[in-house]
């Protein structure tokens, strides 16, 4: 009776796969005989899309005029500069306008309307729920038939994410890289599956950019360095100060510490570093490592910049309040509701302006001008720029 | 009548037993008509690779489990693993970081299993804190950031183990098939694989059959610290790189697929095969999922809800089988609560 019973589910399990296997082939050339609209016509109907109307939850233009830089000449041997050095982190600044292109498909040129986009990020996050719907606002725009995935910060799901993605063979990938160096291979798979594939919001490794289109996103680093300079004139330029880091793995991780570290060590050198925690994005675990700087570097601690301005915020300004320490300048990555609101209420100096809408609708506009022929530049960064007390309110209702 | 109820409640135990073949069989039948592009022999092949990571985990976690022992550290190991195998390749070359890694894995077992049998440590306890030592030790042996290598011959044999050698299998699933069947073979055919069993069922009876428990629970955790660690290297190989944080999930994954798979948490009792695929039926799931377009939100939440009927299905079990052995701990209780009012308030 047991043997039979387990013989016949596993037949059944088999049986199931079988006909699993047998029955896709007619879906998927279905899919693929699909109507192709004439090319041209798409293509000039596609390059009429005004997208200049749309906004953003915060009443910003969706698109922002974006940003460009002219890197400097690379170092010859980054690694062997000191961190504090700008120039130890060239790499990881200036990933992809360098880089020589590989396997790139040629642009259709037959417009971006009616495409089929898979779009991978890299986990649930209010922020990303914003950058969901920006990139949701582009897509209805050109009428893509647009995909978002979430791998909810796994590496491993990513992966197979990816190759989900590649087996349906969509008309451009859009991916944001969990980490930095798998991202290559990452691509790489992608380019030799002959999918465009465009990168966006965390910088990935120099060498993935190779088989990418482009880059899309925040200058990360560009605006830690301004916030770096703003941060340090309220400070008058001296004093010690400690840094709450973002998650390792990522390039915030080092844009975000670095960025004005490095900054710091030319524009403000009596500046001292004291400390860098990656406490996680946890209120609790944040107030607790704040209040332990509090404790040891006492009244040398004059300045806190953190990685996050809603979470990591929270705990620094619980912290600061129970140590009565409301003298210590903090600065943040914004620009969440939590954040601005901070700024308001005077706990937090400065934060940085990174519209999430746009850092979405960025990456698939770059595709939509690769699909209408135009040039894509391989890297795009929204603007920068460092919001205060005087301006906060020009920036709400928060987008996330 | 009698002979009617018997049969059904025979046949529920049965389909209970084979639980993991029943959703495995449910999952298979159902995605191809309702997840777009699911049975196409390259999704296929996808959801297998995407088991091979905590799969190759769930083998020596599972042979921990069922010597009544939980190993936390499975996914930190896992990440030692990868970091390893690429971070030394440059310095050891290929085979030498693959089995460094491998061997580093085995002493995180190692040192786990004494911990628990020589200093008497609850396995809880005990991996818990082997877990955070391993976590503080890989960020600063990496700086918190990731490791990588790409050279052609890398890329080459990434290649090699991420395309199939025939439909479905990839030489990364192969290995892993060849290493679950290899595990369930010890386990089922020879007697100390059997051993394990009678440790985790009840170790005073282990050792009055003249088996030593504390070997079989320290090769346990050898095991699965080694398991965990060839986990990780085939995938750090299949990617080129490995990330400070890539076993952070894989924990609560592999806890969920072993119960699903039908193995105690008590012991004594489990396979390692039902727990591999019940890692490939969760991924099969998630996969049809991905193609249904389901939020991930909601992936989590079908998920929890699986393991919480399956826990709750195997505390009740759990009670009514004591109950048939005539062990009735809350007697007292259960008498209180059926005696009259008055009784009770005397």
């Amino acid at each position: 009776m047991k043997s039979q019973i387990r013989n016949t589910v596993v037949m059944l399990a088999a049986g199931a796969m079988l006909a699993g296997v047998s029955g896709c082939g007619k879906q998927q050339s279905a899919a693929a005989g699909a109507g192709r609209a004439d090319a041209a016509a798409n293509l000039a109907e596609s390059l009429k899309v005004d997208l200049s109307g749309i906004k953003s939850q915060d009443g910003q233009p969706l698109l922002l005029a974006l940003e460009t830089k002219t890197p400097p000449p690379r170092p010859k041997d980054p690694d062997a500069l000191p961190e504090t050095d700008p120039g130890h982190w060239y790499d990881m600044e200036y990933a992809g306008w360098n880089t020589a292109k590989e396997n790139i498909p040629a642009s259709p040129k037959d417009g971006a309307i009616g495409k089929r986009v898979i779009a991978i990020i890299n986990g649930d996050h209010p922020y990303l729920t914003a950058y969901s719907a920006g990139m949701k606002k582009v897509a209805e725009a050109y009428r893509m038939k647009l995909r978002i995935l979430s791998p909810n910060w796994k590496v491993d799901v990513q992966n197979q994410m990816l190759d989900e993605a590649v087996n349906e063979k969509p008309d451009l990938i859009i991916l944001i890289a969990l980490d930095a160096k798998v991202a290559i291979l990452q691509v790489r798979k992608v380019n030799q599956a002959g999918i465009p594939i465009i990168l966006s919001n965390m910088h990935p490794d120099n060498e993935a950019m190779r088989y990418a289109i482009c880059w899309t996103g925040p200058d990360d680093w560009g605006q830690f360095r301004m916030l770096a300079k703003v941060w340090a004139d309220k400070l008058n330029r001296k004093g010690g100060v400690a840094y709450v880091r973002h998650a390792p793995g990522g390039s915030p991780f080092f844009a975000r510490t670095f960025g004005p570290a490095s900054e710091l060590t030319a524009y403000a050198p009596d500046i001292k570093t004291l400390d860098m925690q990656a406490p996680g994005f946890e209120a609790a675990k944040t107030q607790q490592v704040v209040s332990d700087w509090i404790m040891r570097f006492g009244d040398k601690l004059v300045g806190i910049c953190a990685a996050d301005d809603s979470a990591q915020a929270i705990g620094i300004a619980e912290a600061c309040k129970k140590a009565g320490r409301s003298d210590i300048v903090v600065v943040a990555a914004g620009n969440s509701k939590v954040g601005m609101d901070a700024v308001k209420a005077g706990e937090i100096h400065a934060i940085t302006y990174q519209s999430a809408e746009a850092d979405g609708a960025v990456a698939l506009k770059a595709g939509a001008d690769w699909f209408n022929g135009l040039t894509v530049e391989p890297v795009r960064y929204l603007p920068k720029h460092v919001i205060t007390q005087t301006d906060v309110d020009t920036f709400q209702p928060a987008q996330w | 009548m009698t002979m009617h109820k018997e049969r059904i409640t025979s046949l529920l135990a049965a389909l209970d037993r084979h639980r993991i073949y029943v959703l495995l069989a449910l999952v298979f039948a159902i995605m191809p008509f309702v997840a777009h592009g699911f049975g196409t022999v390259n999704n296929l092949t996808t959801v297998l690779k995407s088991s091979c990571l905590n799969a190759t985990v769930a083998i020596g976690f599972t042979l921990v489990l069922i010597c009544g022992e939980l190993d936390l550290t499975i996914g930190a190991t896992l990440t030692l693993g990868a970091m390893l195998t690429i971070g030394l390749q440059p310095h050891l070359g290929r085979p030498g970081s693959f089995a460094v890694a491998v061997a580093a894995g085995a002493l995180v077992g190692l040192c786990n299993g004494l911990i628990v049998t020589k200093a008497r440590v609850n396995s809880f306890i005990a991996t818990l804190g082997s877990m955070t030592i391993l976590q503080g030790i890989l960020y600063i042996y990496s700086h918190g950031s990731s490791v990588s290598v790409t050279g052609p011959a890398d890329f080459r044999l990434a290649d090699f183990l991420e395309k199939p050698l025939v439909p479905l299998l990839t030489p990364r699933v192969l290995i892993t098939v060849a290493l679950v069947a290899f595990a369930q073979g010890v386990l089922t055919w020879t007697r100390p694989g059997r051993n394990f069993f009678l440790v985790g069922g009840n170790r005073e009876t282990a050792w009055f059959s003249g088996i030593n428990p504390a070997r079989y629970v320290v090769g346990a955790f050898v095991v699965s610290g080694a398991g965990a660690a060839v986990g990780g290297a085939l995938f750090g190989l299949s990617m080129c790189s490995a990330t400070p944080n890539l076993g952070a999930s894989c924990l609560m994954d592999v806890i969920a697929a072993t119960i699903v798979g039908g193995t105690a948490m008590t012991g004594g009792k489990g396979s390692v095969l039902r727990s591999a695929l019940a890692v490939l039926t969760f991924t099969a799931m998630f996969n049809g999922f991905n193609a249904l377009g389901f939020p991930s939100e909601l992936k989590i939440l079908i998920a929890g809800l699986v393991l919480a009927l399956v826990v709750i299905h195997e505390a009740a079990a759990a009670r009514r089988h004591e109950k048939a052995r005539g062990r009735r701990p809350m007697l007292m209780e259960e008498l209180r609560r059926k005696a009259p009012p008055q009784e009770r308030e005397s």
